[in-house]
């Protein structure tokens, strides 16, 4: 067949612009994709990566409606006229989040949904799909329910399903996003080996520094809808914004040499370890149902004034379990949790939140309100507070999160970036003791997360601060106290000295050394503390 | 993600039965129960159908929130509507009739009349039967049905690839609902909501669950989005599709259905051919109000 010796995908000069909006997505796009490669495509939260991916996999102009220019061709034959089932054939989409895209109930189901669909008779589909799983190494969940998977085995699951269907394309949408950092990396080498096998790759992802290890063999940046950059990994590191994107410790701190040295103060108060604590877990066992195994084993945590603790645990390790028991959201099987002294089993949620602002994982599962302003003052007002101090509340808290022009904008009409800002400026008004944050970066650009965590941290207001994460940089650039959950049970705790001290250990609870970890600790002696790259420069000299 | 009912394997008699086989079985009931208020004959559907539940093996835990809203229906229909409005009743029971209390009775001291009659008293005790026996046969399903069995179960009983799949999501979209209810309550719990605190009139009421209601809704429509890009990213819907879950029939199910075919066509026989459809009270009924 001539036109196989074609490359897989070639975009020319492609624009789109949304019928909704005025402005185009994208502008002037060009891109080849080669068989065997790994281009990698970074860029800030609406850059038009996404609008980028729904043009190649056929969701535009199939689903999304609008006006396109421009020419995209797989293996030399336009897109025009082919059906959704005639590109699904050739290209592959692994969406951002496995639990969008998952539709079966069990895992050999959910990988042969797209067989089924092809109208493959079911003999021809079971191999298929059983080789999909072994080449991921999953074939041992293949009769699991794929409720009851993890968050990295889903992301596998959901990919399995996607190469079942034998694509020589693969768009890959941010597939990081929701996994802890050793998944993360095995998703990595599985996508570099399914390269080498000599599939194409376009992987969209704000953790630049992640994707490095596998080197990819092109770096696309896009910025504005345009494509700013394309060429190899070296010089993306010497161009690109790295307060943008995060690139790897050591390029940050050679490029921002000369640059002014940025401080973030803690403002919680100073830590006084004789203190009563605020949060007690006191011996603390959970499990969902009688009949259901336990997921909580003998947790002891003390949280006091002063602290800013960092939770970090692999996919399903009773994270945010362990965070809503504190609220009372949900109470311990065995074992008590003590707030300010009292009992979670004696008080109401509603009352646990004057201490504890607690905010949620996804922002779409709380936000209602006719306008950003009348959302923000919806916690302020359920504690009864009165109509200036709402209003002095809410003023501060949208200031915090930097969407001061969007108080009067709907904020279901917000991007998913915006929402989740929006969420946690919900809590902020509170003006709670305590501050507790699930997963507060998920679906963040870089540059976003360090401004409002550096403007959170550095407001005064909240005695502690705890958030659950990933990113192991995050605690080490914010946190003065790590707690490591694995399996559901407490099996660190302390300083980020401390903790972090062992990369085999590290490794053994599913966290992986980073470059500024790295750097951190060869510096230590001089520093005293685990800094930002930006700051390491200027110590550096 | 949608997920599904919390389905498990009781080996029971159900649990072996073909998926096809059960549902022309219930829809045989829903019928049959529909078509006639003759005491006898809906006494002889309740009886058949409670057989059917008993055979699934279901404990009370696993249906107790079923049962939950069920009731709540029951309760509408029949105690608010039926005995106390005297709603619900109209153009089958015959107006007039012998009043339960004819005498009036003394509630704290006072004397009341209410206008009950012993025919509307049986009214409510046969929709009671109709109900439940349609209850009990479609309130098992969620709980005795693999959820991969869906789709194609309604595929092999006629429906079109698209509508059949569309069944199969529309089943597993309660339980999403349920849970996402529940993620939204915490949510905004932790914002200090309370949903006791609706006070006041209904529009007072609705305006207080505003912050439930609006975020399950906008997730439904936005997951429903997203299923659809999934599905369409996958080639759904493009050609005739096959399915990896297999049904095969057995010598019983033939059985299930005969007797599904034949318990209806006698019920419509004597309901239509021989004038057992119209509402009537048994006598000895009358015997426990004289």
């Amino acid at each position: 067949m001539p036109e196989l010796q074609a490359p897989p995908l070639v975009i020319r000069d492609l624009g789109f612009r949304y019928n909704s909006r005025r402005t185009p997505a994208i502008e002037d796009i060009n891109l080849q994709l080669e068989p065997g490669q790994v281009v990698l495509l970074a860029g800030s939260s609406g850059c038009g990566k996404t609008t980028l991916m729904r043009c190649v996999n056929g969701l535009i102009p199939h689903t999304y409606h609008g006006y396109m220019q421009g020419e995209i061709e797989l293996y030399g034959k336009s897109v025009k006229g082919m059906g959704l089932s005639d590109i699904s054939r050739h290209v592959g989409t692994l969406l951002q989040d496995p639990e969008r895209q998952i539709l079966g109930t069990y895992v050999i189901n959910e990988v042969c949904f797209g067989l089924e669909s092809l109208g493959m008779p079911r003999e021809e589909m079971i191999p298929k799909a059983e080789k999909a799983l072994e080449r991921l190494h999953i074939l041992h969940l293949r009769d699991k329910e794929t409720h009851y998977t993890s968050g990295g085995e889903k992301q596998k699951v959901a990919l399995a399903g996607v190469l079942a269907m034998e694509p020589s394309i693969l768009l890959l949408d941010e597939p990081l996003a929701s996994l802890d950092p050793a998944s993360a990396r095995e998703a990595l080498l599985a996508f570099r080996e399914l390269a080498n096998e000599g599939l194409s790759i376009l992987l969209v992802e704000h953790r630049v520094e992640d994707v490095l290890q596998i080197n990819p063999e092109k770096v696309v940046y896009m910025d504005n809808g345009r494509v700013t950059y394309e060429g190899d990994v070296a010089g993306l590191l010497e161009t690109a914004d790295y307060t943008r994107i995060k690139l790897p410790a050591p390029t940050v701190m050679r490029r921002a040499k000369g640059t002014p040295r940025k401080e973030c103060r803690l403002a919680v108060p100073a830590l006084d370890p004789t203190s009563e604590p605020l949060v007690s877990f006191q011996d603390v066992s959970f499990r969902y149902k009688a009949d259901y195994p336990e997921v909580l084993h003998g947790i002891n945590l003390d949280v006091r004034a002063g602290e800013v603790i960092a939770i970090l645990g692999h996919n399903g390790s009773g994270k945010t379990t362990t965070v809503k028991q504190a609220l009372g959201l949900l109470k311990p099987t065995s074992g008590r949790v003590l707030l300010e002294g009292v009992d979670t089993k004696k008080t109401t949620v509603a009352n646990a939140a004057r201490t504890i602002g607690y905010v949620f994982q996804s922002p779409s599962q709380m936000l209602f309100a006719p306008t950003v302003r009348e959302e923000l003052a919806f916690g302020p007002e359920n504690l009864g507070m009165s109509k200036e101090m709402v209003t002095e509340n809410v003023d501060w808290a949208i200031e915090t999160v930097h969407l001061e022009q969007e108080l009067p904008t709907p904020p279901l009409a917000l991007s998913f970036g915006q929402q989740k800002r929006v969420s946690i400026a919900s809590v902020l008004s509170m003006k709670s003791r305590i501050l507790m944050m699930d997963e507060p970066t998920a679906g963040q650009d870089y540059w976003n997360y360090q401004s409002f965590m550096d403007t959170i941290l550095q407001t005064p207001g909240f005695d502690a601060i705890l958030f659950i994460t990933h990113d192991l940089d995050l605690a080490l650039t914010f946190a003065n106290r790590v707690v490591v959950l694995y399996g559901g049970q407490v099996v660190a705790d302390g300083s980020l000295h401390d903790v972090f001290a062992d990369d085999e250990q590290l490794r053994r609870w599913r966290l992986l050394p980073t470059s500024l970890l790295d750097l951190n600790r060869k510096m230590y002696s001089r520093t005293g503390q685990f800094l930002r790259a930006e700051t390491l420069s200027q110590l550096a000299g | 993600m949608l997920i599904a009912w919390n389905y498990r394997y009781r080996n029971s008699l159900i649990d072996r039965i073909d998926p096809r086989a059960r549902f022309i079985f219930s829809f045989a009931v829903l019928l049959a129960a529909t078509s006639t208020w003759n005491p006898l004959l809906l006494a002889i559907i309740f009886s058949i159908a409670v057989l059917w539940y008993a055979s699934a093996k279901l404990s009370w835990q696993d249906t107790k929130r079923g049962w939950l809203m069920i009731s709540i229906l029951l309760f509408t229909m029949i105690v608010v509507n039926t005995i106390i409005t005297g709603g619900g009743a109209g153009g089958v029971v015959p107006v007039g009739g012998q009043l339960v209390w004819p005498a009036g009775f003394n509630l704290f001291g006072r004397h009341m009349t209410f206008g009950l009659t012993v025919e509307r008293l049986w009214f409510a005790v046969a929709q009671l039967m109709r109900i439940l026996s349609i209850s009990l046969v479609f309130i098992m399903i969620p709980y005795t049905m693999d959820s991969r069995a869906y789709g194609v179960t309604f595929r092999k009983l006629g429906l079109p690839d698209r509508l059949a799949y569309t069944m199969e999501l529309s089943f597993r979209f309660i339980p999403t609902l349920a849970r996402n209810f529940q993620v939204t309550l915490d949510a905004q719990r932790a914002r200090g909501f309370e949903l006791d605190s609706a006070k006041g009139g209904l529009l007072n009421k609705v305006k207080r669950i505003a912050p439930l209601i609006i975020p399950v809704t906008m997730n439904a429509i936005v997951s429903s989005e997203d299923i659809a890009n999934a599905m369409d990213l996958r080639g759904f819907g493009q050609q005739k599709r096959t399915w990896l879950y297999e049904l095969k029939y057995h010598w019983w199910d033939y059985v299930v259905i005969g007797f599904s075919v034949l318990l209806l066509g006698v019920i419509l026989y004597l309901a239509y051919g021989r004038g057992m459809r119209l509402f009537e009270v048994p006598l000895w009924w009358y015997g426990l109000f004289n």
